[in-house]
């Protein structure tokens, strides 16, 4: 067994994860935004949010080399201002993968908030609770399951992105070489044995994954 | 009496028979694998073999070598197999994958190092490529791609792998070498001469990299091709002077 | 005298409008608006508790002003100190019955503990016969545990006045009654005012010392011939 096998999951699990809580946040927030606020465009902005997940990740791969790239517009101003570049690193990979698994999560957060019972965040308000205080007890709590069910596709998703990664990540032994572009190009060199062992590391990765989110799953009301 | 009859009947199914042996020649399909560096070379020259070759029509599948190598090793249904390095021929004909007697050296080609077109001038060597200011080398990845695999071969011999490995950034095949080379996401990268000529207005060559070994393509028809002859055909083409000539405008070297 | 209302609320869009017109004075202990289905009893309700702004006019409590458009004051549900019964109950289902009842009392983001105790709590357990499931879950409680449940959460924050809506309507007619003169009792001891919703003509018998007719969105003190 090379070590080399071990940096590279440890690699691909921290791009996810990062790639997990990037989304899990964001597509939390925008998804109670989407469903609880009624505002013009919204449904627009709903469409163009789950465009990454229509777009084919080689499209994906190709506009976020345009725009991070050193000579992209975000790209320039983030290495002018910051001094950060993300092509190449395993930060772009974690924005390659949270940028195609988004919409994954957006659309489970939102159909979850649209299925919390406006009354219980009534009698919430009305025992005297703030704001923050219903989201983060009653409404958070109610849409906790289907949330959960989204962040675990984004988890999968991010686990084995591959066509938009594999414009913007350089394929860098332990710093961008994920797990997927590992096994693609131990095929493409006719690295069967080192091929195989990258693909059992990953599907006992994901079983262990979906079993560890099957203990963690809450309580599931029953109306 | 009968005997009349029976070869009324055979005149009459001359045509359909003569449909249906030309039916399959009509239909011939050629696919050549090809090393990235040999696709706007190989594109160019489709239409000349297919004018005289009565009705065959050439697909093309470019990648990087090795990989084309590994889709050929599984069974695709290749007829031709051109590489841009002995070795991975070697290790096609060590695994019976060709029509013996038919690999021949179609062209040479050399390794060179190729700069954004607006980088500042100061890199002649590959010890160069240490300077501070090179943030960034690409080349091929060395397990698929035999471009990578000089790239690498000629750093080491020079000395310099080990301060240039960590500034190493790994594309698929040359051409998207070339592409982060063109776009300025590198600061250097290694591609063929060919492939720098594509993009002149884009990417200018620092210098030349010396390699151990020639560079030189190897072309050789499939075991599995369903049409041997046609593809002896296409090798034997390739070879022709017409051919070579071609070859020679994209900037190959003689084989 | 306890509620001073006045408002006008539009509600619906252009295929349906539904406009509400509701000026009454609160001056019994305990009063009753009662119409039929779709005559803005619910709407009103939700306005007076801070659930619902109305789109003009002006709502009191006692002395303190709780809506007024002109002046545009407006104090939000959490801060009008109003019990609140909502026709099924609203119990959260996440939490036991424990947790439901403290559920005013705990402040901040953390609901309260599985085993949460306390004075306030096991007093309305206690008192609305509620000890034996304080453990378990709405979804395994009877429809009459339910309600009890409910105006345990309700009362424990000691409100001001108690805002029902069509609190038996989701009962067995035999549990109706039982239930009617339970809250009879607990009106009485708990001498708060009480505001209730209902199409139930029962309710009207029981609990209207004053009673307001709500029919199409407007109030008046006679009640229509049905």
């Amino acid at each position: 067994m090379d070590a080399s096998v071990w940096i590279t999951l440890g690699l691909t699990l921290k791009v996810a994860a990062w790639a997990t809580g990037i989304n899990l946040i964001l597509g939390t927030a925008i998804g109670w935004l989407l469903a609880n606020r009624r505002f013009p465009g919204r449904e627009l902005l709903d469409a163009i949010l789950t465009l990454p997940f229509v777009l084919p990740p080689t499209v994906l791969g190709y506009y976020l080399l345009v725009v991070i790239g050193r000579n992209g517009w975000l790209g320039r101003w983030l290495n002018d201002t910051f001094g950060i570049t993300l092509i190449f690193t395993w930060q772009g990979a974690v924005i390659a993968a949270s940028l195609v698994a988004f919409p994954l999560v957006l659309k489970s957060a939102r159909a979850a908030f649209e299925g919390v019972d406006p009354q219980l965040e009534k009698a919430a308000r009305v025992l005297g609770l703030s704001e923050w205080a219903v989201f983060f007890r009653v409404t958070l709590p109610m849409a906790w399951p289907g949330i959960l069910a989204g962040t675990l596709l984004v988890f999968a998703r991010s686990l084995g992105e591959f066509g938009a990664t594999l414009m913007v990540a350089g394929s860098i032994p332990g710093k961008t070489q994920t797990l997927s572009i590992a096994v693609y190009e131990a095929v493409q060199a006719g690295q069967d044995s080192i091929a195989n062992m990258l693909v059992v590391i990953t599907s006992v990765t994901c079983i262990v994954v979906l079993l560890l989110a099957g203990r963690l799953a809450p309580f599931r009301p029953t109306r | 009496m009968s005997t009349r009859s029976s070869r009324v009947a055979l005149v009459d199914l001359l045509p359909l028979l003569l449909l249906l042996v030309c039916l399959p020649l009509r239909a011939a399909e050629l696919t050549v694998s090809a090393a990235t560096s040999l696709s706007s070379a190989f594109r160019e020259l489709a239409p000349m073999f297919e004018a005289q070759s009565a009705g065959t029509r050439v697909l093309f599948n470019f990648a990087a070598s090795d990989a084309l190598l590994a889709q050929i090793a599984r069974g695709a249904p290749v007829d031709v197999f051109a590489s841009a390095d002995e070795e991975t021929m070697d290790r096609a004909e060590k695994q019976k994958l060709l029509v013996p007697g038919s690999r021949r050296t179609l062209a040479s080609n050399t390794l060179v190092l190729i700069l954004p077109n607006d980088s500042a001038p100061g890199l002649n060597t590959l010890a160069d490529l240490q300077q501070p200011r090179i943030k960034r080398v690409a080349l091929g990845t060395p397990s698929i791609a035999p471009a990578g695999r000089y790239a690498r071969s000629a750093l080491e011999a020079a000395n310099v792998w080990p301060g240039v490995k960590p500034k190493a950034i790994y594309a698929q095949n040359v051409r998207q070498v070339l592409d982060y080379v063109a776009r300025g996401e590198v600061d250097a990268g290694f591609v063929y001469a060919t492939d720098a000529a594509i993009m002149k207005d884009k990417v200018r060559i620092g210098f030349s990299v010396p390699t151990a070994t020639r560079i030189t393509y190897p072309v050789s028809a499939i075991a599995v091709s369903r049409n041997v002859a046609e593809a002896r055909r296409f090798v034997d083409f390739l070879l022709s002077p017409a051919a070579q000539a071609v070859l020679a405008r994209h900037g190959f070297g003689k084989p | 005298m306890s509620f001073d209302v006045d408002i006008m609320k539009t509600v619906g869009d252009a295929r349906r409008r539904f406009q509400l017109q509701v000026k009454f004075t609160m001056q019994a202990r305990r009063t009753v608006i009662y119409g039929p289905s779709g005559a803005g009893k619910s709407l009103t309700l939700q306005a007076l508790a801070g659930l619902l702004q109305p789109d003009s006019g002006r709502i009191s409590f006692a002395d303190q002003v709780l809506y007024d458009s002109a002046q545009g004051t407006w104090v939000p549900a959490r801060r009008r100190a109003f019990g609140y019964l909502f026709q099924d109950y609203a119990l959260f289902p996440h939490l036991n019955v424990r947790q439901n009842i403290a559920f005013g009392l705990a402040p901040g983001l953390r609901n309260p503990s599985i085993a949460v105790a306390g004075e306030a709590v096991e007093h309305w357990l206690q008192a609305l016969d509620l000890g034996e499931v304080a453990a378990q879950r709405p979804a395994e409680l009877s429809g009459g545990q339910r309600q009890r449940t409910a105006l345990a959460r309700a009362l424990v924050n000691s409100p001001r006045a108690l805002l029902l809506d069509e609190p038996f309507s989701a009962l067995d007619p035999e549990l109706r009654t039982r239930t009617r003169t339970e809250l009879d009792l607990l009106l009485a001891r708990v001498g708060i005012p009480m505001l209730m919703i209902t199409h139930d003509p029962e309710d009207l018998e029981w609990f209207g010392e004053q009673a307001l007719y709500l029919r199409d969105g407007r109030i008046s003190e006679r009640r229509a011939a049905d």
